[in-house]
């Protein structure tokens, strides 16, 4: 989960029911408020009509204007002394003027006039008025509460989103940066401390990397120089026994199993060292390589030196497909994805040589599908195939991530199918 | 010819001096960049074999300073670091070839056998009995007559006459004739293909030089005693 989804979550946890009580508590109080304000208001209406009455007054005509109404009715003294001086309820009320009956608000008064005599006074307002009034600040109430919980979500996860700019930056490095490559420094502008300390952290974690690369790679290149010249003695020593020496059939048989081992040997130092010049980027001159012409060329020499497994070689090549690239690169990118073509197609097998568009693609049967997670790696095998280094495929992505090609293995109805494509 | 080897490793040296003995070289060794300095500050020599990773300094130093006083010997440089940039330089340098270690005996005995050809005007072509083949003009004779060969017969033919006497393995071979790109190769029909076309063109046009199998190894360019 992105750290902004969950604090756009979190914050709308707390804030959802925080925000409803609040609103809940201001709608009652105001509910209240108004409740007060209506029961006042028949108030001052009952008094005035009491006044009215005992100054002995003509009392207003029930409906003047205001939806108020009110009846007086005299009672005795025993229902006097029952019912409280004062009583408000809510109840159903006929208007005869709407002729229909409306929830009021009602009031319920007794009194005594001059001659002793009680009377009850009942005045009644409806209470649409209060309803409509309710109900529309409680849509609003409603309203401004969602307003207001987006804003404040909207508001912080803005503020955050800015905030965090230099974090957000830094994942995106990370996530370009391989060790090896020329992106070397984080990008570093901000003042805020933590994101400064991430930044220092991040660089010394990458600059370690890089010194264990460079230091690995050294290794290999070191490795490789000091072996050649005791492979250099060995192999003397071998050629001086051959030429030099009476051998008998066996014992020279011997020799040159030894050679051949010794030769590998070599084989395998040479590649080293390459590989490791390629990612050292010591290949840095760059011209218009003719893919096609290098396609054909390598095409018949390898007809040629597997004549006898009977290949059937398919060529779909245009006139012309020219990169830009190292020469001896491209060469060792064609060589090795061929060679490895023509080594691991069994007998009899097919072998279709494409290019379509700005991609080579080089196909071949197999019987079961490679490991795609290891294909690429130095060493990795998947047949025992004598004389096979293990190197092949890892020359050619070494070649390809130097030019920023993208190679893409598929298996597919009993075909390999290696894509190399240029961007 | 009198060849100075300057190389530190004294296996390699001891190897090299006995093949260049072997071939009636006069040899003589400095295993320091000092001692070195100090042969040629004495001596004259037809060919030098300079190792350039020296431990008491840079070979490519001596060439520079060969150079710089006009001498005439020829440079072969030895160099365990296969880098392009030593091989430009040191041929930028004056070197007259670079070889780059692991390196095949014979295959420094060729390369000084075409850089003391080269010192000689005129002479390029390589002969052994009655046969002689010029690598420039791709051309080889067998006793006056033009003997047509294919590009790769004529490739074949040109490695051995450089190293005549010499067990080629079918392998080394391959890759000299063929290119790096054969090493994964399951067999070696395609050399035997070509090696028995050469070897019938050459029987048939009457060499007195024979490439003979040597078991099932390899071969080996035999020449009639009185030439070689």
């Amino acid at each position: 989960m992105k750290l902004i989804t969950r604090i756009a979550l979190r914050l709308s946890l707390i804030l959802l029911p925080l925000l409803a009580l609040w609103a809940g508590l201001f709608y009652f109080t105001l509910v209240d408020e108004i409740n007060d304000e209506t029961d006042d208001a028949l108030e001052d209406y009952a008094e005035g009509i009491i006044v009215r009455m005992l100054a002995g007054e003509p009392l207003p005509q029930p409906n003047s204007g205001s939806n108020n109404s009110y009846t007086i009715t005299p009672v005795d003294a025993e229902y006097v002394s029952l019912r409280p001086r004062l009583d408000y309820y809510d109840a159903e009320v006929y208007i005869p003027e709407k002729r229909e009956t409306e929830p009021a608000r009602v009031l319920v008064m007794l009194f005594r006039d001059d001659g002793g005599a009680y009377y009850e006074l009942r005045v009644a307002t409806p209470t649409f008025e209060r309803e409509d009034l309710l109900r529309t600040i409680l849509g609003w109430i409603v309203l401004l509460y969602m307003l207001l919980l987006v804003t404040i979500v909207g508001v912080t996860l803005w503020v955050l989103h800015r905030s965090m700019r230099p974090l957000y930056e830094l994942l995106r490095w990370l996530d370009r940066y391989t060790p090896g490559s020329r992106m070397r420094f984080v990008p570093t502008e901000t003042a805020v401390t933590e994101f400064r300390r991430l930044h220092v952290a991040a660089q010394q974690a990458v600059n370690r990397s890089e010194e264990v690369f460079e230091r690995q790679n050294q290794f290999i290149g070191n490795a490789s120089h000091e072996l050649q010249t005791p492979l250099a003695v060995l192999g003397g020593r071998m050629d001086w026994l051959l030429n030099h020496t009476e051998l008998t059939e066996e014992q020279m048989g011997e020799v040159m199993q030894m050679k051949q081992t010794l030769n590998r040997l070599v084989r395998l130092n040479k590649t080293l060292l390459l590989l490791t010049k390629i990612e050292n980027d010591q290949f840095p001159d760059c011209s218009e390589v003719d893919l096609v012409a290098m396609l054909r060329d390598e095409q018949a020499l390898y007809d040629e030196v597997f004549a006898t497994r009977r290949l059937q070689v398919r060529m779909e090549l245009p006139g012309r497909f020219v990169v830009r690239m190292n020469e001896s690169l491209a060469s060792v990118l064609v060589t090795n994805l061929l060679r490895n073509a023509y080594r691991h197609t069994p007998e009899g097998g097919s072998i279709c040589i494409r290019i379509e568009g700005r991609s080579l693609c080089v196909e071949n049967d197999g019987d079961r599908p490679l490991d795609t997670k290891h294909l690429f790696d130095r060493f990795h095998r998947e047949s025992s195939a004598e004389g096979s280094t293990g190197l092949g495929l890892a020359l050619v992505h070494a070649v390809a991530e130097r030019y920023a090609l993208e190679v893409a293995y598929r298996y597919e109805s009993g075909r390999h199918r290696f894509t190399v494509r240029w961007p | 010819m009198k060849i100075l080897i300057v190389e530190d490793e004294p296996s390699l040296r001891e190897l090299m001096t006995r093949t260049l003995v072997n071939e009636q070289h006069v040899v003589e060794t400095a295993s320091t960049y000092a001692e070195a300095e100090s042969r040629l500050g004495s001596y004259a020599y037809d060919c030098v074999l300079l190792d350039i990773m020296l431990p008491d300094g840079n070979g490519l130093k001596l060439l520079e300073s060969l150079k710089a006083q006009r001498r005439t010997e020829r440079v072969i440089i030895l160099s365990a670091k296969d880098a392009l940039e030593d091989k430009v330089l040191g041929l930028e340098l004056g070197a007259d070839d670079y070889l780059p270690k692991p390196f095949h005996l014979m295959e420094l005995s060729a390369r000084i056998r075409s850089v003391a050809r080269r010192g000689r005007d005129g002479q390029r072509e390589f002969t052994w009995g009655n046969v002689s083949l010029d690598p420039e003009k791709r051309r080889v004779e067998v006793a006056g007559v033009e003997l047509p060969l294919l590009r790769k017969e004529f490739d074949i033919l040109a490695y051995f006459m450089q190293r005549p006497g010499y067990l080629v393995d079918k392998a080394v071979l391959a890759e000299a004739v063929w290119g790096d790109h054969v090493d994964q190769a399951d067999n070696f029909q395609f050399v035997y293909a070509q090696m028995k076309n050469l070897r019938r063109k050459l029987s048939d046009a009457g060499a007195t030089i024979e490439i003979r199998a040597v078991y099932g190894f390899g071969y080996k360019l035999l020449v009639p005693a009185a030439r070689a």
